[in-house]
C-alpha cells in the first residue's frame, strides 16, 4: 500500500498529462473569467466569441476558465499567457474587442496596448 | 509606432516589505534605476516596488519577469552583473536565483505586474484567478491536495494542531478568535462523534469574499476542512452557504464530487485509515444565521436563532456534538500553512495577527475589488495605492470596515493598520471583510441609518435589546434625516447603544449599534447639524433639503415645466420663484437648470 504522499504524487502527474493533452502547452493560453461577477459582466458572451473562433479555424490556443482575481471595474476580464512573455492581461473585454484579440494578438501576436490592465 | 515598443521587455520588482526595506530596498533601487540608465534600458524595463513577498529569510529580494527569477540576498554590487547577464544577455544569474516554491507565488507570475495586484499577497485567494475552478487536473497540478497527503503520512492530529496554533492564525470570519486554539478545544472534548463546519453565510452587505473563493478555488475549502476534520476526529462536514449564491453551490458540489471520485473525500482517504465526507447545507439567506449558534440550529432544521455561550460550540454544537467552526477564509488557508508551514507564516502580518486578510473594496474608489494583503498593511495603502484613490477630485471622508457590525472611520485614522487589535482601537472592527469608501458627498448620519436599517431588519427578535433596541435608534435617526431631531436625540442614542451592546444576546445584537457609535464618535458635528440646523451638511437627506433660484435665472420656465407639484412660478424671461411650502426637494429643477441658476443647500 502506498503512502498518500506517493499517491499524490502521482495523481497530480496525471492530473498534468490530463491538462496537457488538452492542449495547455499550445503557444498562447487564454483564460477568461467565469465567476458570478465577470458573468454579469458579460463574460459569457466573450468565451462564446473565443469557442467560436477557435471552432472557425484559431489554432494554437488553450482556452480555459478561471475565478474572480478581484478586478471587478474592469471585468470580463481575459489573459494570454504566453512561455517566456509578460501575461497580457485584457480588461473590459466584449465580443467587438474578442474578434481583435483573436485577429491581432493571438493570430499576429500584437499586443493591443489600450486595453490592458496595467 | 509598433505597440510591442512601449510594454516593458522586463519587469523587474523589488521586495519593499519591512525586512527588504530595513535592507535598503530603496537603496537598491537606486542602484538598479542609475544601471538601466548607463545600459540604456531604461525605457524598456518596468521597476516595482512591491509589499512583503514572504521571503523575508532571503531579504532584499528581487524578481524578474517574465520567467519569475527570483534573486535573494541581492546587494548593489550584484546589479550590475544581474543587469548585464539577465536583462541584456537573457541569461539568469544562477548564483543569485533562489528556488522560493511558495503557493502564493502562483498568482504573482500572472499578475504580479499589475499595480493594483503587485502590492497584495494571495495566501487564501492564491489560485483565484489562475486555474479554473471546476477542474480538479487544475487545482492538483498547482499542488492540490498535497496538504491533505502531508498531514495523513507525516503528521499526528495534535502535530496538525500545533502547527496552526503556532501560524498564529485567527477567524477570518471577523471575530479574530484563535483557530489552533478552537481545534484544541475542540479535539479535547470526549464525544462519539464530531463535526466539522464551514461558515459560508456571507451576509453583510456589499461583501463577496467567501463566494469569490468557492467560485474560484472550491478545492481548497475542501481540503481544509478534510485537514480539519483529521485534527479533532471527526468525519462529517457541513458547508453552510447561501442559496442566493447558485454558481458558488455547483462547482462547490462539482468539487465534492470529484474528489470523492478521486478517493480525496469519502472512506480511507487516500488509501489511509481516515474517512471524512462533506454535505452541503443551503441556508435561506437570513443575516443571522452567519452567528455559528444559529447557523447549526438551521442546520438542525430548527429556526435560525443564537443561543447564549458557553457552551462553545467546540463543546456542544450541532446535534450537541463538539463541533468545529470555521469561515471559509479560514480553511483557504489551512492547506498554505500546511504546506509552507507555520515559520513561514508567521513572518507576515503583525505581532498578533499574522498572515493576509482578503477585503471586499467597494464604494466611492477608483479600483473596486477584491484586495488580499498582509495584515499591518494601512487604510490609506489599501484605499490609495491598491484602490487608486478617490475617484471625480472628490474628498475622502470615511471608510466603513466590517459591514453592518462595524464603524466609520475618518481621514485622521488611514493610517490605522490593518489588524484585529488596531481597527478595534480605532472604533472599528476587522470584520469578515467589507470595505466601503466614502467620498464628502456622504452623509454619515444616513449611512449609520442604513446600516442600522439593516440590522433591524435582520434581528431575529430573540432577545429584547437587540428586537426593541435597534427599532427605537432607527426612529431617533430617521426623525433626524427628516429634520425633526430634537434636543437631547444623541444622548439617547449613545445611551441606547450602549446598552445594546452589553445586553444583547449574540454578536449581531452586540454589534449592530456600532456603525451609529462610531459615527457619533468621529462626525458628531454632522449630527449637531441636522438635529439644531436642520441642515444636511453632504447634501443628501431629502427633507433637509431646499432649493432656491438665484439671479443667474433666465426665465425659460424649463423648471417650471419639470416641477411635479406645480411649485415654481414666474412670467417667461423673468426671475422664477420657487414656493418653499409646496416644494417637495424632489431635485428635478436643480438637475433641468442650464444655467446652473438654481442653489441647493
Amino acid at each position: 500500500m502506498s503512502l498518500p504522499l506517493e499517491i499524490i504524487k502521482k495523481k497530480r502527474a496525471e492530473a498534468i498529462n490530463r491538462i496537457i493533452g488538452r492542449g495547455f502547452l499550445s503557444t498562447k493560453r487564454v483564460y477568461v473569467g467565469m465567476a458570478t461577477c465577470e458573468i454579469a459582466a458579460g463574460s459569457k458572451e466573450v468565451m462564446n466569441a473565443f469557442r467560436e473562433a477557435i471552432q472557425t479555424g484559431l489554432t494554437d490556443v488553450y482556452l480555459t476558465q478561471k475565478g474572480c482575481a478581484g478586478r471587478c471595474n474592469l471585468e470580463p476580464t481575459v489573459e494570454i499567457v504566453e512561455e517566456g512573455k509578460i501575461p497580457i492581461k485584457y480588461g473590459r473585454v466584449t465580443r467587438e474587442k474578442v474578434r481583435e484579440i483573436v485577429e491581432r494578438h493571438l493570430k499576429k501576436g500584437e499586443v493591443i496596448e489600450e486595453w490592458v490592465i496595467k | 509606432m509598433n505597440a510591442m515598443n512601449t510594454l516593458p521587455k522586463y519587469i523587474v520588482t523589488l521586495c519593499d516589505g519591512p525586512t527588504c526595506m530595513h535592507q535598503r530596498s530603496k537603496t537598491l533601487k537606486a542602484v538598479i534605476e542609475e544601471e538601466l540608465k548607463k545600459r540604456g534600458l531604461y525605457e524598456t524595463t518596468s521597476l516595482v516596488l512591491s509589499g512583503c513577498l514572504g521571503m523575508c529569510n532571503k531579504s532584499p529580494i528581487v524578481i524578474v519577469n517574465p520567467g519569475y527569477t527570483i534573486y535573494g540576498g541581492v546587494s548593489p554590487e550584484d546589479i550590475p552583473e544581474i543587469v548585464e547577464e539577465h536583462l541584456v544577455k537573457g541569461k539568469p544569474v544562477a548564483r543569485l536565483a533562489i528556488e522560493e516554491d511558495y503557493l502564493y507565488n502562483r498568482f504573482y507570475r500572472v499578475f504580479g505586474d499589475v499595480a493594483f495586484f503587485g502590492q497584495q499577497m494571495r495566501i487564501a485567494l492564491r489560485n483565484c484567478g489562475i486555474m479554473d475552478p471546476e477542474s480538479l487536473d487544475d487545482y492538483l497540478s498547482l499542488r492540490g491536495y498535497e496538504a491533505l497527503a502531508k498531514v495523513l503520512t507525516d503528521m499526528s492530529p495534535a502535530q496538525v494542531i500545533s502547527e496552526v496554533k503556532k501560524s498564529g492564525l485567527r477567524g477570518r470570519g471577523g471575530a479574530g478568535f484563535l483557530t489552533g486554539l478552537k481545534w484544541e478545544n475542540t479535539a479535547r472534548q470526549k464525544s462519539d462523534e464530531k463535526f466539522v463546519i464551514c461558515n459560508a453565510d456571507e451576509g453583510d452587505p456589499g461583501a463577496f469574499m467567501d463566494r469569490s473563493t468557492i467560485e474560484g478555488d472550491p478545492h481548497t475549502v475542501i481540503e481544509g476542512m478534510i485537514i480539519g476534520g483529521y485534527a479533532i476526529g471527526a468525519h462529517r462536514g457541513f458547508v453552510y452557504i447561501r442559496a442566493e449564491y447558485p454558481l458558488a453551490i455547483r462547482r462547490l458540489r462539482k468539487a465534492i464530487d470529484e474528489a470523492r471520485r478521486e478517493g480525496l473525500l469519502g472512506t480511507t482517504i487516500l488509501d489511509s485509515a481516515f474517512s471524512f465526507d462533506i454535505e452541503i447545507k443551503l441556508g435561506a439567506g437570513a443575516f443571522v444565521c452567519g452567528e455559528e449558534t444559529a447557523l447549526i440550529h438551521s442546520i438542525e432544521g430548527r429556526r435560525g436563532m443564537p443561543r447564549p455561550r458557553p457552551p462553545y460550540p467546540s463543546q456542544k454544537g450541532l446535534w450537541g456534538r463538539p463541533t468545529l467552526i470555521n469561515n471559509v477564509e479560514t480553511w483557504a488557508n489551512i492547506p498554505v500553512i500546511v504546506l509552507d508551514g507555520a515559520d513561514w507564516f508567521t513572518t507576515i502580518g503583525t505581532e498578533k495577527s499574522k498572515g493576509t486578510k482578503v477585503f471586499a473594496l467597494a464604494g466611492n474608489v477608483q479600483n473596486t475589488g477584491l484586495v488580499e494583503v498582509p495584515m499591518g498593511t494601512t487604510l490609506r495603502e489599501i484605499i490609495y495605492d491598491i484602490g487608486g484613490g478617490i475617484p471625480d477630485n472628490k474628498k475622502f471622508k470615511a471608510v466603513q470596515t466590517g459591514g453592518p457590525s462595524g464603524g466609520c472611520l475618518p481621514e485622521q485614522y488611514l493610517d490605522t493598520r490593518v489588524d484585529y487589535e488596531s481597527l478595534q482601537a480605532a472604533g472599528s472592527i476587522m470584520g469578515s471583510g467589507g470595505m466601503i469608501v466614502m467620498d464628502e458627498g456622504v452623509c454619515m448620519v444616513n449611512i449609520a441609518k442604513f446600516f442600522l436599517e439593516f440590522t433591524q431588519n435582520e434581528s431575529c427578535g430573540k432577545c429584547t435589546p437587540c428586537r426593541e433596541g435597534t427599532k427605537r435608534m432607527l426612529e431617533i435617526l430617521q426623525r433626524i434625516t427628516k429634520g425633526e431631531g430634537i434636543e437631547g436625540d444623541i444622548e439617547k442614542l449613545e445611551r441606547l447603544g450602549t446598552m445594546i451592546s452589553k445586553a444583547s444576546l449574540c454578536g449581531l445584537g452586540q454589534s449592530a449599534p456600532n456603525p451609529v457609535l462610531s459615527t457619533l464618535r468621529h462626525f458628531r458635528a454632522e449630527y449637531e447639524e441636522h438635529i439644531k440646523n436642520k441642515r444636511c451638511p453632504a447634501g443628501t437627506c431629502v427633507d433637509l433639503l431646499s432649493y432656491t433660484i438665484t439671479d443667474g435665472c433666465v426665465g425659460c420656465g424649463l423648471c417650471r415645466k419639470k416641477c411635479p407639484v406645480g411649485a415654481i412660478s414666474g412670467e417667461p424671461k423673468q426671475r422664477h420663484v420657487i414656493d418653499q411650502a409646496a416644494c417637495i426637494n424632489c431635485g428635478q429643477c436643480y438637475a433641468a437648470c442650464k444655467f446652473n441658476a438654481i442653489q441647493k443647500s
